[in-house]
């Protein structure tokens, strides 16, 4: 049961191997369990709207909200526990060294999922068991754990880049483990705001996106409307907190972790005046100014590091780079909508058509602003799995054939991507606005075949 | 009692309920794939739709209380068994989305079932196979997955599964089936798989030396299982048979005599997971029991309910 002396992996394949599949998974569950964090609260929402106002678009939108609820919330519930499957089967040094250090966040990680699991089996199957407000509230449960998963879950990525609440003995195991220091350590509160913002985000433009392109073919009926309106509202009221909050998240990097503030700003030397850098754009003194307010301010850059404990550079850059890109298209976006929304209560104007097609990329757009900014700190933080502490390649299993693990994983979830998009498609279909809905009422209200 | 003991005792509790709950509704999985009639599995899809979830918890609960409580035991059978594992994860990856899919075409018109069938049924062996092929190879102190105490567990908890869920759904046809053979078949599937665990169980835990009076405790409940059975006593047979089922579990953990409490986390640590896992049971108890009691009652809209008072 216990771990051999020789450390590392098998060998540099398997290494590889393991960080992209750990990646990989984590890319694909991210992108969903943000969707299981926004859309129980649109939920919610639109339910709370339809027993307001009885306004039947509401009630159509809660409905619908609510089933792709139930199949988003089951494909990121397993892909999350693949996570914690690889955490140890891709990772066991780090879990025997450090699991106690930040287990309690994944405990606690662990109690809201499953009070999550639970009202999600009453919320989804108890339209028809219970009064209509015991029903909406019901769902807050929901919403609410998801926002403390998530909260709970970055505690431990913010460990891993500022390491608290323990000390290492002669032997290089912990003691003195204080693990409510770990979870609170200092990138905690900026790593969960950004997160769970990015997530609200995320799920706000994605399921708006759905609704823009019936709006853009003519079909502008109040319930594609509303669909569109409830999500997009979500996520343009976020947009511009999310810049703020990014602003405060590259000053936190920039004195906690100066190195990944190099990467991320491409400086390869230290000097003073350091000019903003962004794609083919160039401002003289432009960072020292933007984060130190002194355009004469010196900025440390990489070389001042050992080439040993660098980050690639380049990587870390250009995601970096997309994801402020995307992020202040997004802002121009909420702009825009906010404009549209005066101009349709003032004068009665339709949305534009060019407002709708941006609208329509804004989904795919704010998931992959999403997942260049977790590349952003996850490669940004390499070599180190815990910043300072412990080296990635010391984490890994030193079992040989990882890689074998990787391509079954990737065909599983090109499958299971695949295939959960195809289903969503199919429920769009008015077809099954009309048939099915009979059906599915049937059953949860009477049992099999009453 | 140490601190390590309460975690030990927590971590075995996660586990016996991830088998009673999330181990019957991989059986159920394996129902779903060998029943023939539409109403065996219309039965199956609706009593596992609320509450699948929630059993699934448990397997992360067992996790994370074991990574956290005992960080160099999570680590070493991760490392070794990798292999079972990862399969086990895909398992429960391809089982989770397989019936949740069914479970929404259900609304197509499309013959929602034949697309998903084999990989939820599939699936739902796999699993519970290898990750009983690992507890059995770690309790038995062998060292591969594929040896013979490896097998024999993954086939014992495969067996397992399918007798707990065909003893449930017996009386969940008979509450949810407007057909009375359907329950009868599922007391006739957990009969057969009764007879055929309990064969496979006492012999095997011999020859493993399992020396425990809990042998004799899961012999018992299992015979009176068969009799409740028999007697179509529905609701105290789930009872019985979690007993039988849940001390072959017990007895496992007998037999694997870890030496835990030197890979124990420290105090501080188990004591703050002591006092989350405290304050959130104060919720998710109740809402738990909540769950099962609401899908458990006789099925009709509240409106129906309020009309009959």
């Amino acid at each position: 049961m216990v771990l051999g002396a020789a450390a590392g992996p098998a060998s540099p394949a398997d290494f590889i191997a393991a960080r992209e599949q750990m990646a990989f998974t984590l890319g694909f569950h991210i992108i969903l369990a943000s969707i299981g964090i926004g859309l129980p609260a649109l939920t919610v929402l639109a339910e709370w709207r339809w027993l307001r106002t009885g306004d039947p678009s509401y009630r159509e939108l809660a409905r619908r909200w609510a089933k792709a609820t139930g199949v988003l919330f089951a494909v990121g519930a397993v892909s999350g526990t693949v996570l914690s499957f690889e955490m140890g089967t891709l990772w066991p040094r780090f879990m025997d060294t450090y699991g106690q250090v930040f287990g309690a966040g994944f405990a606690m990680e662990g109690i809201a999922f499953f009070i999550e699991a639970i009202f999600i089996g009453i919320y989804l199957y108890g339209w028809d068991r219970l009064p209509p407000r015991v029903h909406l509230l019901t769902g807050i449960p929901i919403a609410v754990a998801g926002i403390a998963s998530a909260f709970f879950v970055v505690t431990v990525n913010a460990w891993m880049n500022q390491p608290r609440g323990f000390r290492l003995d002669a032997h290089g195991r912990v003691t003195d483990v204080d693990p409510l220091a770990a979870m609170f350590n200092p990138a905690t509160p900026v790593q969960a705001t950004h997160l769970i913002l990015a997530a609200l985000m995320v799920c706000g433009f994605i399921v708006a996106s759905v609704y823009a392109v019936p709006l853009l073919r003519g079909r502008g009926e109040r319930y594609h409307r509303l669909g569109f309106a409830i999500p997009f509202t979500t996520a343009a009221v976020v947009a511009p907190i999310q810049v703020i909050v990014g602003d405060w998240a590259s000053r936190f990097v920039s004195e906690r972790q100066p190195i990944k503030f190099a990467a991320m700003e491409g400086v390869d030397h230290t000097q003073a005046g350091v000019p903003f850098r962004f794609a083919f754009l160039e401002i003289p003194n432009g960072l020292s100014l933007l984060l130190r307010f002194d355009p004469h301010a010196t900025i440390r850059g990489l070389d001042s590091w050992p080439a040993g404990v660098r980050p690639p550079a380049e990587i870390v850059q250009t995601s970096f780079e997309i994801m402020i890109a995307i992020g202040m298209a997004l802002l121009g976006l909420a702009v825009w909508w906010a404009y549209t929304w005066w101009r349709h209560h003032r004068h009665g104007a339709r949305w534009s058509p060019w407002f709708l097609r941006a609208a329509t990329l804004a989904g795919v757009a704010a998931a992959i602003a999403m997942e260049a900014g977790w590349t952003t700190t996850e490669v940004g933080r390499q070599p180190w799995i815990v910043y300072g502490v412990m080296r990635t390649v010391d984490a890994v299993n030193p079992s040989p054939g990882l890689r074998y693990g990787l391509y079954v994983v990737l065909v599983v979830y090109a499958v299971l991507g695949a295939v959960t998009i195809g289903v969503l498609r199919r429920m769009r279909r008015p077809s099954h606005q009309a048939g099915a809905l009979k059906v599915d009422e049937k059953i949860t209200a009477g049992g099999a075949g009453r | 009692m140490s601190y390590a003991d309460v975690a030990v005792a927590l971590i075995l509790v996660g586990l016996s309920a991830y088998l009673l709950f999330g181990g019957a509704d991989f059986g159920a999985g394996l129902w779903h794939l060998l029943a023939r009639r539409a109403a065996e599995k219309d039965v199956i899809e609706h009593a596992m739709g609320p509450v699948w979830e929630a059993n699934h918890v448990w397997l992360i609960f067992v996790m994370v209380m074991t990574w956290t409580a005992f960080p160099p035991v999570f680590a070493g059978i991760m490392t070794a068994y990798w292999v079972p594992l990862s399969l086990a994860a895909l398992g429960i990856v391809i089982r989770g989305s397989a019936f949740a899919f069914m479970k929404i075409e259900h609304g197509f018109k499309i013959e929602h079932r034949r697309r998903y069938r084999w990989a939820f049924g599939v699936s739902s062996v796999v699993t519970p196979y290898a990750l009983g092929a690992v507890a059995g190879t770690i309790a038995a102190g062998d060292r591969h997955w594929l040896s013979p105490p490896g097998a024999y567990a993954g086939l014992l908890t495969v067996g397992l599964c399918a007798y707990l869920a065909a003893v449930y759904l017996t009386w969940d046809a008979r509450r949810l089936s407007p057909n009375a053979a359907t329950a009868e078949r599922f007391r006739s599937y957990a009969l057969g798989t009764g007879a055929v665990v309990g064969a496979l169980a006492l012999p095997g835990s011999i020859v493993l030396g399992v020396r425990s009076p809990l042998i004799g405790l899961s012999a018992l409940a299992g015979l009176v299982s068969l009799v409740l059975l028999w007697r179509r006593a529905y609701l105290a047979v789930r009872l019985s048979a979690a007993l039988a089922a849940g001390s072959v579990l017990w007895g496992a953990a007998v037999l694997s005599d870890l030496d835990l409490d030197a890979a124990a986390a420290h105090d501080a640590v188990l004591r703050v997971i002591f006092v989350a896992l405290g304050v959130g049971g104060i919720f998710l108890l109740p809402a738990l029991a909540w769950l099962y009691v609401l899908f458990q009652r006789e099925a009709g809209s509240h409106e129906d309910r309020a009309r009959a008072r």
